[in-house]
């Protein structure tokens, strides 16, 4: 009775049906090749041998993890607890526990769906590239890719439940606080464990035979993780070990079953009472932060025009007085602050030059796709979050590219630093001196970055901000085009087939940009390995290459968001 | 004044409003009656510029609506049939809002921020968030919201929809101020009372067209056509059967 279903049999229906089914398809082909080409690249190029492989593997699963525990924490929150709709349905002749489940699953499927696709293209170009058999993919997708995402989502949702029970007796605020803290801790207590850097000069003593296992340097706080159970699961059926395949895949499934019960007898013991809680704390809002009588208040004057003013104030309100838009944005603050730090201070010794290449790219990607998340999360719904009182804007004498351009600018000025923040700190490694302990009885000494690595990292940093500017021009404008004044929610805004496609076109356009990017990394560290000439040209077509088509992509992004905006309300 | 020539609105194979032409002058309170799907709000979304007319002309106030949407927009105040705010704005700053949006000078905004307060008994609730209040309260606020860059001409759809008594008198007030104070006013309603009590002039449409046009003082030689009550005009008019 709750699944909504809409038959919609019109032409522009129909065309926005096929657009999706060629995005979603080109995207599903990209994340298939792309996979087997990292795979190749990484074993063959790089040979960094099966072992290591995996294990970045299961690293990579840990931050997978972590990303769909908080997505489903915040979607939980928002829809259990914050949704209007709750209030009909729990005055409706159906249990707590029936609610709690179904709003549960719909959470877990809704927000999801794209990542089952795009793991299920990952695992078939990863299992391309292995030769496996069919039987693989099956076990993969519904015995381990499935178990570990709802295993997340209920360790999300147990979290939040006692949280929730919590917040009867201690300040909200603090709670957030203190989840977040936890969080943070978990992720630089995971990295700390498990020592990525250790892990691959250990392994490397023993090349060329780094195919071998080396489960003797796992330590067992890192044995007792999900994502550690995927990657050995993955790691056995590549060796033939199906035993080992059959044992990890039991213990997924046992765990992530033995935690859904957990959730639901936790959930019919306190989701109703934490429900009734959640009401008391409604005013949860920035109420010290309210700030009257200063610059933000309405009241106030500003060397704005009064248009721009009231929409900036607007934007500024409801974003600190709607939860689920400050938490969630507090939680992804100090996530790409424990990064950035992480990365700051990185310092691995690496000898080929292809390999630091690898390093280095892997970490501009990353800082792009933090950009993206934070783009997609807060960009995208800015139009819709409009809502039903979009009236209040297109009745008023104010056009709609003026009200476009203030919400645009808004993120885009805001992301922009952040991505320049982010790129220098992440390019300190090479951009400053960097201290080396050497053996005793030297001193520990300081190394200059080789000039070429210095040119790109500035490089990086000039870059950086023209891909920022793009991908929030994407979100924003797409956002536009896939406005749902409806929705009030806008995790759910954020996690719409809109916002799906949307997400899969700023992915494809990172990989290209990925494409692009991997010639200079590795012409520069090529360049500082053999003290050869930097060929300035290639920097200088790459930027352009760069930089024309994001200008494009931004110019139509902002002309179908304007657009958009000027249809029938 | 507003004018409306030959305007019509489709939605597809569609008509919801036909050949619709409509002269309001200045100072006029006009009454829009007509059955429910008659195309009342369609008419009034073109003339608020939230729907772009399929055929027609739209002038307020010697402004087109299609060709100098921002100039006509300027001169009106428009409430919805659903008063739909920003849930975590109080009252007050969504009357702020409005009137940033109106360009208005904050020490022009202010004085006038209070004026529809007191105008609206919006002042004991006003600084609680709107997410708060009932539809009533959301109601008024949308009024206040429309009246705070004083309007030449106001635009309202249904507007007792939710409203207690208290409130509606409230309403009904304030809108007789803003017509004694000059501002043209086109009310859609389905309450026929209210129509009779407030306004100059009638207009009925159904079916997309309109059937009735005619003034108060008229409308009485109508009404004695039937039992002297203006229900039985309208339901007469507005009969499923009706040749048109």
């Amino acid at each position: 009775m709750f699944w909504k279903v809409s038959f919609k049999q019109d032409f522009g229906t129909a065309i926005r049906n096929i657009g999706s089914f060629i995005v979603f398809g080109s995207f599903a082909v990209g994340a298939f090749y792309f996979s087997n080409f990292v795979t190749a690249y990484l074993l063959e190029n790089v040979k960094i041998g099966l072992f290591l492989f995996h294990r970045f593997i299961g690293m990579l699963l840990f931050v997978f993890f972590i990303t769909i525990n908080l997505g489903n924490m915040v979607v939980s929150f928002s829809t259990l607890y914050r949704s209007p709709e709750m209030s009909f349905l729990l005055s409706s002749p159906v249990s707590f526990l029936n609610i709690f489940i179904i709003k549960f699953l719909d959470n877990f499927f809704y927000s999801s769906g794209t990542l089952f696709m795009v793991g299920f293209s990952v695992l078939l170009g990863y299992g391309s590239y292995f030769d496996l058999p069919w039987h693989f993919y099956l076990v993969m997708m519904f015995g381990v890719l499935v178990p570990f995402m709802f295993l997340a989502a209920c360790v999300a949702v147990i979290v939040l439940l006692v949280l929730m029970k919590l917040a009867a007796k201690i300040n909200f605020r603090l709670l957030a606080a203190g989840i977040v803290l936890v969080y943070i801790s978990q992720i630089y207590f995971y990295f700390k464990v498990s020592s990525p850097v250790h892990l691959v000069q250990e392994v490397m003593k023993y090349y060329p035979n780094v195919d071998l296992y080396f489960g003797m340097l796992d330590p067992l706080a890192i044995k007792l993780l999900p994502n550690f159970w995927v990657s050995e699961i993955m790691y056995f059926y590549v060796t033939n070990n199906f035993l080992s395949v059959v044992q990890y895949t039991s213990l997924l499934i046992l765990s992530t079953a033995g935690l859904f019960v957990v959730a639901l007898a936790v959930a019919n013991g306190v989701f109703y009472s934490t429900w009734i809680t959640s009401l008391s704390i409604k005013s949860l809002t920035v109420r010290s932060l309210e700030l009257k009588n200063t610059f933000f208040s309405f009241g106030k004057r500003s060397w704005f025009s009064p248009q721009t003013e009231v929409l900036l104030k607007k934007e500024l309100w409801q974003f600190l007085r709607e939860p689920s838009q400050w938490i969630h944005f507090s939680v992804m603050m100090a996530l790409l602050i424990v990064f950035l730090m992480s990365v700051s201070s990185l310092s691995i010794k690496l000898e080929s030059p292809e390999l630091k290449a690898v390093v280095y790219l892997v970490v501009f990607v990353f800082n792009i796709f933090l950009i993206n998340s934070i783009a997609l999360r807060f960009g995208f719904p800015m139009v819709s979050l409009e809502g039903n009182a979009y009236w209040s804007i297109r009745s008023a004498p104010i056009s709609a590219s003026t009200m476009y351009w203030i919400k645009f600018s808004s993120v885009m000025i805001f992301l922009v630093v952040l991505s320049i923040v982010i790129a220098w700190l992440s390019n300190i490694p090479y951009l400053y001196a960097q201290k080396v302990i050497n053996q005793f009885p030297l001193p520990s000494s300081f190394v200059e970055p080789h000039p070429s690595i210095k040119i790109l990292a500035y490089y990086s940093i000039i870059v950086t901000p023209i891909i920022t500017a793009t991908l929030v021009s994407i979100n924003v404008g797409l956002g536009s085009v896939y406005s749902n004044f409806i929705e009030k929610n806008p995790i759910r805004i954020a996690s719409s087939q809109g916002a799906t496609m949307t997400f899969l076109l700023s992915v494809v356009y990172l990989v290209i940009i990925l494409g692009v990017y991997y010639l200079p990394t590795t012409m520069m560290f090529v360049s500082a390995s053999k003290n050869s000439v930097v060929n300035w040209s290639i920097l200088s077509i790459v930027f352009l290459i760069i930089t024309v088509p994001s200008f494009f992509i931004i110019g139509i992004s902002h002309l179908l968001g304007i657009r958009s905006l000027r249809r029938d309300y | 004044m507003i004018e409306l020539k030959i305007l019509t609105k489709k939605f597809g194979s569609f008509v919801a409003v036909d050949d619709v032409s409509l002269s309001i002058p200045s100072g006029e309170f006009f009454g829009f009656l007509g059955p429910n799907g008659a195309g009342k709000t369609t008419t009034i979304k073109m003339m608020t510029g939230l729907f772009k007319p399929t055929s027609g002309q739209i002038t307020i106030n010697g402004f087109d609506v299609v060709k100098q949407p921002l100039e006509a927009k300027s001169t009106f105040g428009y409430i919805p049939d659903h008063p739909y705010l920003y849930d975590k704005l109080t009252g007050r700053e969504f009357i702020y809002y409005m009137g940033g949006l109106y360009k208005m000078e904050k020490n022009d905004l202010k004085e006038n921020v209070e004026r529809v307060i007191d105008l609206l008994e919006l002042a004991s609730w006003v600084d609680k968030k709107t997410e708060d209040y009932s539809q009533g309260m959301r109601q008024r606020v949308t009024f206040a919201a429309a009246f705070v860059h004083k309007p030449k001409t106001v635009i309202i759809d249904e507007p007792m929809v939710g409203l207690d008594p208290r409130s509606a008198r409230i309403v009904k007030d304030s809108l007789k101020q803003q017509a004694k104070d000059g501002a043209s006013i086109f009310m859609s309603t389905h309450i026929l009372e209210m129509a009779e009590e407030l306004c100059d002039r009638i207009g009925i449409i159904n079916k997309s067209k309109i059937i009735f046009l005619d003034t108060r003082e008229n409308l009485h030689l109508h009404k004695i056509k039937y039992d002297g009550n203006l229900e039985s005009v309208f339901l007469e008019l507005t009969k499923e059967d009706k040749e048109l």
